[in-house]
Parts: C-alpha cells; sequence; structure tokens
C-alpha cells in the first residue's frame, strides 16, 4: 500500500466533512436532517459549471452566483417542504419524507436541463489538478488547496457558533421553548440556517467540481458518505466531522486498493456501522448530551 | 412611555387557555400595577403555570385578551412579547445547561442594541445583585447550584431590563438560604421598578413579600385583593385545604386600588 492511499484519503475525506457541515449547519437550529444535501451539493457543481465552462463567467462571479442560487432553493425547501411539518409539531418526523421527496425532484428536474455527461470543471488559476510528486505521494496543487481550504471552512464555521447569533442557534438546538422566552426567534434562525446550509452545500459542489467532474449523478453518493461522516462525527459536531470525513476518505482508499473498488463502500458501511454500534452518540458526542 | 398609574401594566381578561383541546384556565382575569409584586397561589395544576405560558405566547389563548403596557399582546409571538418588556422565566429555569454562565447572560440581550456602556452597566447591575454568577463566569450553566441557576435566570432577564418580569416557582428546591436570597433579588427588582408576577408554592413567605395576590383554583381565579387581605382570608383556606370554591366566588373582577 502506498502513501498515495492516504492522500487520496484525505481529499475525498475532505469533500465528505464539507457535506457533513453543511448537514449540521441545517440541522442545528431545526432538528432537521436534510435529506435533499447531496442534490444541493450537485445542482452546487452542475450551476457553476454551467456558468463557467458553458457561459464563461470569471470565476469569482460564478463562484457567488451559485452560492446565491442554490441558498435559495434551500430557503423554498424550507418554506415549503419542513417549515409546514414543523409548524404542525416540533417533535414531527415528517420531514424525513419531505426533504427525501425534494431530493427526488431535484434529481428528476436536472434531467431537463443537463444531459448525463460529466462537465469538466478547471480549478482557478494558479491551481492545477496536475499531479506534484512531493515524496511517494502524488497529489495536485488544487487538492492540496482544498485540504487547506476545508480546515478553513470548518474554523469559519465554528468561529460563527461563537457570536452571539451562533449562540442562538445553539441556543434553540438545546431548549427551543427556552430559546423563545428569551426573544430567540426559531423561525428565522432555521430559515437562515437552511440559506447558509444551502449555499455551503454549494459550495462543497464547486469545490468538488475539478476532482469529481460536475455531474448530475454527484448528488445519492455524498449524501451517503456526508451523512455517514455527520453520524461518525457526532451529529451537529464540525470538527467531529472533520475527522470523521479524513476516517471515511482513508478507510474508502485503503478498502479500495486493498480489495477492490467495487468493494469500497461496503468496506465504508462496515466501519461506519461498527463505530455506531460501539459509540451511537458518534465519536465526538456525550452520551448524554440531550438531557432533559 | 410610562403607563399612568390608574392603568395596569399587565391586564389579562377573562382568559381561556390550555393544550391542545384541553382547557385550562377559564375566564381568568388578573391585572398587575406598575412596581409590585403579584403572587399568585393554588395548588398544583390549578392552572398558574398554563397562566404564565399564555401571558408570554407560549400557549395561545383560545378566548379573552391580554393588554401590556397598552398594547394588545393576545396571540402574539413569544419574542414580540419579550420584545415589549414582558419576560417569563419558566418553571425548572429552563437555561442553556450546555452554555456558559457568561454566554446566557448575554443570550439574556438577544436582539437588542446596547451601547458598550449600556451593556456593561447592565451586567455590572448583575454581578452586583449575583457576585456568585461573576464568578462562576466561565463554567456551564448545567454545572451550577440549583439557586445558582435560578440567579442566573433572573440575571439573564435582567439584561433586557423588562417592565414585567415573571417568575414561575423560583424557590423550587432550593436550600432555605438561597429562598431568602432570590425573594431579596426580588425585591430589589421592584425597588428599580420592575413588576412582578411570582407564582409561588412557599405560600407564607410570598405572601409576605407580595403586594397583591390572587388565587386560583381548577383553572379559575377565585379572590384576588392586597396580599394582607388574602392572607388573612378564606380563599386561601378554601384553595388548599380542598373545601369546594364555587366559580360564583370569582364574581366581579376584583381590582386594586
Amino acid at each position: 500500500m502506498d502513501f498515495d492511499v492516504i492522500t487520496h484519503g484525505i481529499v475525498a475525506g475532505s469533500l465528505y466533512a464539507l457535506v457533513a457541515v453543511s448537514f449540521n449547519i441545517l440541522f442545528r437550529p431545526t432538528n432537521v436532517f436534510n435529506f435533499a444535501q447531496g442534490e444541493l451539493v450537485m445542482l452546487g457543481a452542475m450551476i457553476f459549471a454551467s456558468l463557467t465552462s458553458l457561459a464563461g463567467l470569471p470565476w469569482l462571479v460564478a463562484f457567488a452566483a451559485t452560492l446565491v442560487a442554490v441558498g435559495i432553493i434551500g430557503l423554498i425547501e424550507e418554506r415549503i417542504a419542513v417549515a409546514p411539518i414543523l409548524a404542525r409539531s416540533q417533535t414531527g418526523t415528517g420531514w424525513v419524507i419531505t426533504t427525501l421527496a425534494t431530493s427526488l425532484i431535484i434529481s428528476n428536474l436536472v434531467g431537463r436541463f443537463w444531459g448525463p455527461d460529466p462537465i469538466l470543471v478547471k480549478p482557478p488559476a494558479p491551481l492545477s489538478m496536475d499531479a506534484l510528486e512531493i515524496g511517494s505521494a502524488r497529489i495536485s496543487s488544487y487538492e492540496i488547496a482544498l485540504v487547506l481550504i476545508t480546515l478553513i471552512l470548518v474554523a469559519v464555521v465554528e468561529r460563527a457558533y461563537r457570536t452571539l447569533r451562533g449562540k442562538a442557534v445553539m441556543a434553540v438546538a438545546e431548549d427551543r421553548e427556552a430559546a423563545l422566552l428569551r426573544g430567540i426567534d426559531p423561525g428565522s434562525l432555521g430559515r437562515w440556517s437552511f440559506f447558509l446550509g444551502a449555499a455551503f452545500a454549494a459550495m462543497t459542489g464547486v469545490l468538488a467540481a475539478p476532482i469529481l467532474y460536475a455531474s448530475t449523478s454527484l448528488g445519492p453518493d455524498l449524501l451517503l458518505k456526508g451523512f455517514a461522516a455527520a453520524a461518525v462525527g457526532s451529529i451537529g459536531n464540525n470538527r467531529g466531522a472533520l475527522v470523521a470525513g479524513y476516517v471515511i476518505g482513508v478507510t474508502e482508499a485503503i478498502g479500495a486498493s486493498l480489495l477492490s473498488p467495487g468493494y469500497q463502500e461496503a468496506v465504508i458501511f462496515v466501519v461506519v456501522l461498527a463505530i455506531l454500534l460501539l459509540k451511537p452518540e458518534g465519536l465526538f458526542g456525550s452520551p448524554n448530551a440531550r438531557t432533559v | 412611555m410610562k403607563v399612568p398609574p390608574s392603568l395596569p401594566l399587565l391586564s389579562a381578561n377573562k382568559v381561556d387557555a390550555g393544550y391542545g383541546h384541553v382547557r385550562v384556565l377559564e375566564k381568568v382575569s388578573i391585572d398587575v400595577r406598575q412596581g409590585r409584586i403579584v403572587v399568585l397561589v393554588g395548588r398544583n395544576g390549578a392552572g398558574k403555570s398554563t397562566l404564565l405560558r399564555a401571558l408570554s405566547g407560549l400557549n395561545r389563548p383560545t378566548s379573552g385578551t391580554i393588554t401590556f403596557d397598552r398594547r394588545d399582546i393576545t396571540g402574539a409571538r413569544p419574542n414580540a412579547i419579550v420584545g415589549a418588556g414582558l419576560l417569563h422565566v419558566a418553571e425548572g429555569r429552563r437555561l442553556f445547561r450546555r452554555q456558559s454562565v457568561t454566554d446566557n447572560i448575554e443570550l439574556g440581550r438577544y436582539g437588542l442594541r446596547l451601547t458598550e456602556q449600556e451593556h456593561d452597566r447592565r451586567v455590572n447591575r448583575i454581578h452586583e445583585l449575583f457576585p456568585i454568577l461573576q464568578e462562576k463566569r466561565d463554567l456551564p450553566a448545567g454545572s451550577l447550584s440549583g439557586g445558582q441557576q435560578q440567579m442566573l435566570a433572573i440575571a439573564q432577564a435582567m439584561m433586557r431590563e423588562p417592565k414585567l418580569l415573571m417568575l414561575d416557582e423560583p424557590s423550587l428546591g432550593l436550600a432555605p438560604v438561597l429562598v431568602d436570597q432570590v425573594l431579596a433579588a426580588i425585591l430589589s427588582l421592584r425597588a428599580q421598578g420592575v413588576a412582578i408576577l411570582l407564582v409561588e408554592q412557599m405560600v407564607e413567605r410570598a405572601l409576605e413579600i407580595a403586594d397583591d395576590a390572587y388565587v386560583m383554583q381548577n383553572g379559575r381565579v377565585i379572590a384576588g385583593g392586597l396580599a394582607a387581605d388574602i392572607a388573612a382570608g378564606d380563599a386561601l383556606q378554601a384553595a388548599f385545604m380542598g373545601e369546594h370554591g364555587t366559580p360564583d366566588h370569582s364574581g366581579p373582577r376584583w381590582s386594586v386600588s
């Protein structure tokens, strides 16, 4: 087994961690797990690819436009598929069906706009996908940048939770009614979280595009592995998601090199299930985090 | 603008409220005047907490009206009611146990725009009243004792300088010396002009510090008046000894003059 396996695992794991963080952003004030998140990542990649490769917009402009567009889609999802369910009952679980439905609707509609062929997306200059030889590892400058950007993004998101608004989100996550009594409006925080969570998912798609290519079938795979990273890293814990992303990415890479690429998903889920059987609350959660 | 002394700060008028289809409150009317301590007494299940929940917007009244500071707040959303200056410290304190003492205090001013001086003035006032909170500022709220948690819950409300503070069972589970401290804090808030609506199981202690009192039984107000009169009257006996206070006792609405 060579060192390449580890670097590839870290690169893929960074993407899974980003998907997991986007889950967490949305989950914290709403307790909703958005099953359309994978499709939002895919939309990010596809919209960005169309704006740059096809429409020829500059990188930054396309990036901003993609984030806003997908953020608005997330907001629409919240209004139509989630808010009415939470209005009926805070502890209702109907959103499992409605967010899954949103996912199916998006994945069926995209076929009308885009063909099945993946679109090549070039990384922004001066980064490139050309492999560099560093010791025994082969990794491109873009992949190195992606790993670093992921670290920075996790730090930025964690920092945001230390602002008063971020603390209010944590307050809603802990006790929604108590938050109401302090003048906090969980509805407004929920809408913001859907907007930002969706925009973050789109950003993940943009960042993933040079490596995975932009394709309409990107969603389900990233949904599953991002979900796994969020669960293993303890739901709501972004640093946990980062470590869990690495664990899953490296496991996947090792599984593919030792067995065969066909088994890589099986290997991931064996490892994920084993971890969750031993620690159902994930690697970084306390078992009694939800005391009443 | 201040409510003129003739008008009550908070006025609930024939409020019906409950949970889902279960009606708990029947035509409850109470008044709270500026700068007074009003205590609600009655047995468990009399509807005291439900009344506070209806007043703070957690439970929407099914009929009746609630006015606060001249505004109709019937059916308003909890954050709007908090914004109007009516704060509710719920039973069991309901702090954010995983966040630090300081963060809990800061969340008390969520949505307010305070100048730095004003912010520091409020924090200093809290630390003067409850020095223990300054000592424990970096600890998670969940690690505090019951009494300290109650102080923190009051401190949280003080960040907003409410016009009226509703406290649900602040003495619950506290050692006697801490009960004294909490009651002293309530008196000091009144001295600053804050009206207090207090639900309390320690009826005698509560009536001692209160100006006015209401007695509740089976979701109705069966008596209301000056705390001293209520302490001496029959309604209290009826409410606690299990004699059937008939609804007729509530009679015409009683108001404090």
